[in-house]
């Protein structure tokens, strides 16, 4: 008897610890399609301009991220400071990561590394799908890159891009939730990592 | 034709309307120095409206903010962007207090030197008188519509964010009207002010934020 409590206590502890929070209580479904999209970054003759405010740990500061799709799968992604001075100027091109600039404060390897992968999974057009579950209201695309899966929400009433969510096998990492009213354009971003205490939310700016 | 009569008149107008910029002589350089300081001197407050463009080469169009800026003799100034979101500085004595839309913070400046630098600069540019910073090389243009200093950077810690600073001043009451902050990529950033008040009263409660 305590032999069979001892199993089940660490099967259970086992499927607790393996079973990945995102897709819980979702039922996974045959699918035809092979990649999923982010539709928000697609126009080359749009300027996507907002503004920014990150919280780090206690401290919060503010800027203006511009995203502009410059070539095929090519995005330039810029962040300046209230007053307009470059803290970091990024190209991501396929899997080709540019530098263009970076302010000396945060020219530091795990702060860029956190700032590529963040944007990288912001911009990145399309991915092959792996897997696909369903929800009452969503379809959930799972595709993977490196050692890392993504999930992509995508509502099913208005066919709009929800949520990405970063995960390895077992956590989850970062999500990026997007509120969209006018057709493909993202007017809310909120970029919230779960292993820092990092988020960044971004807010379009008003047209005049 | 019709089309390229209508560009070359586009093209002699784009020119005719450029004003011709040439160097100042040694005795405009006193002069202008002069009046400039002198225009300082007397200006005891200030305020203004702004717009501001961010220009980047691969965008469509310029990133455009807008708001007011308060100053107030010797040191106290406040930027308030009121468009196209609600974000206000007030650079007071070694702080920056910012209020970004009801998120409101401190920064200590009093150990960054470049901040310090940089505060000093936005608080002489606004008041033109800069001319003796010991950090900037230094040169006086004029035109018809406008005279001009341009500041080079000496420090090379500040050359790597700023490679020159423009102010552009009236010609007749010696006020800035414009700064334009290029960057070493050649992307800038140009301030424009309009509905300008000097010496009207401003209370000190405008810089709590």
């Amino acid at each position: 008897m305590i032999r069979y409590l001892t199993i089940s206590f660490l099967v259970s502890l086992f499927f607790v610890s393996c079973s990945l929070k995102t897709t819980e209580g979702l039922r996974q479904v045959h699918f035809n399609e092979t990649e999923v999209e982010n539709p928000y970054f697609l126009n080359p003759e749009i300027d996507y301009v907002y503004k920014a405010k990150i919280a780090i740990y206690k401290k919060n500061f503010g800027g203006i991220l511009i995203i502009k799709k410059i070539g095929p799968e090519s995005h330039r992604v810029v962040f300046t400071t209230e007053f307009g001075s470059k803290l970091f100027d990024f190209q991501f091109e396929g899997d080709t990561f540019t530098k263009h600039f970076v302010v000396e404060d945060l020219d530091k390897k795990f702060i860029v590394n956190i700032l590529k992968d963040d944007f990288k999974l912001l911009v990145d057009e399309k991915a092959n799908i792996l897997a696909v579950y369903e929800s009452e209201k969503q379809r959930i695309y799972k595709t993977q890159r490196e050692d890392r899966f993504n999930f992509y929400f995508i509502e099913d009433e208005s066919e709009k891009l929800q949520k990405i969510v970063n995960t390895s096998k077992t956590k989850e990492i970062v999500a990026i939730d997007f509120t969209a009213s006018e057709e493909n354009i993202a007017e809310t971003i909120a970029i919230k990592h779960n292993n820092i205490k990092l988020t960044i939310h971004l807010e379009k700016f008003k047209k005049e | 034709m019709r089309n390229y009569c209508l560009l070359l008149y586009f093209i002699f107008i784009g020119i005719a309307l450029q004003a011709q910029e040439t160097a100042m002589n040694a005795s405009e350089i006193a002069a202008f120095k002069e009046k400039v300081i002198a225009s300082a001197k007397t200006t005891k407050t200030i305020k203004t409206d702004f717009v501001q463009y961010k220009h980047l080469d691969f965008l469509s169009d310029d990133v455009k903010t807008s708001g007011n800026m308060v100053f107030k003799a010797p040191g106290l100034v406040k930027w308030e962007y009121t468009n196209p979101y609600q974000y206000s500085v007030v650079f007071k004595e070694d702080q920056l207090l910012i209020n970004d839309g009801g998120t409101k913070s401190k920064v200590d400046i009093g150990n960054s030197k470049l901040f310090k630098k940089l505060n000093q600069l936005i608080v002489n540019s606004v008041k033109g008188n800069m001319f003796s910073d010991a950090d900037f090389t230094v040169s006086f243009i004029k035109s018809s519509k406008y005279n001009k200093a341009v500041f080079i950077p000496k420090d090379k810690k500040i050359a790597s964010y700023i490679a020159s600073f423009e102010l552009l001043f009236n010609k007749d009451d010696a006020q800035v009207y414009e700064v334009k902050m290029i960057e070493p990529s050649q992307d800038f950033t140009r301030i424009v002010f309009s509905n300008r008040t000097l010496n009207g009263p401003v209370n000190d409660s405008v810089f709590n934020n």
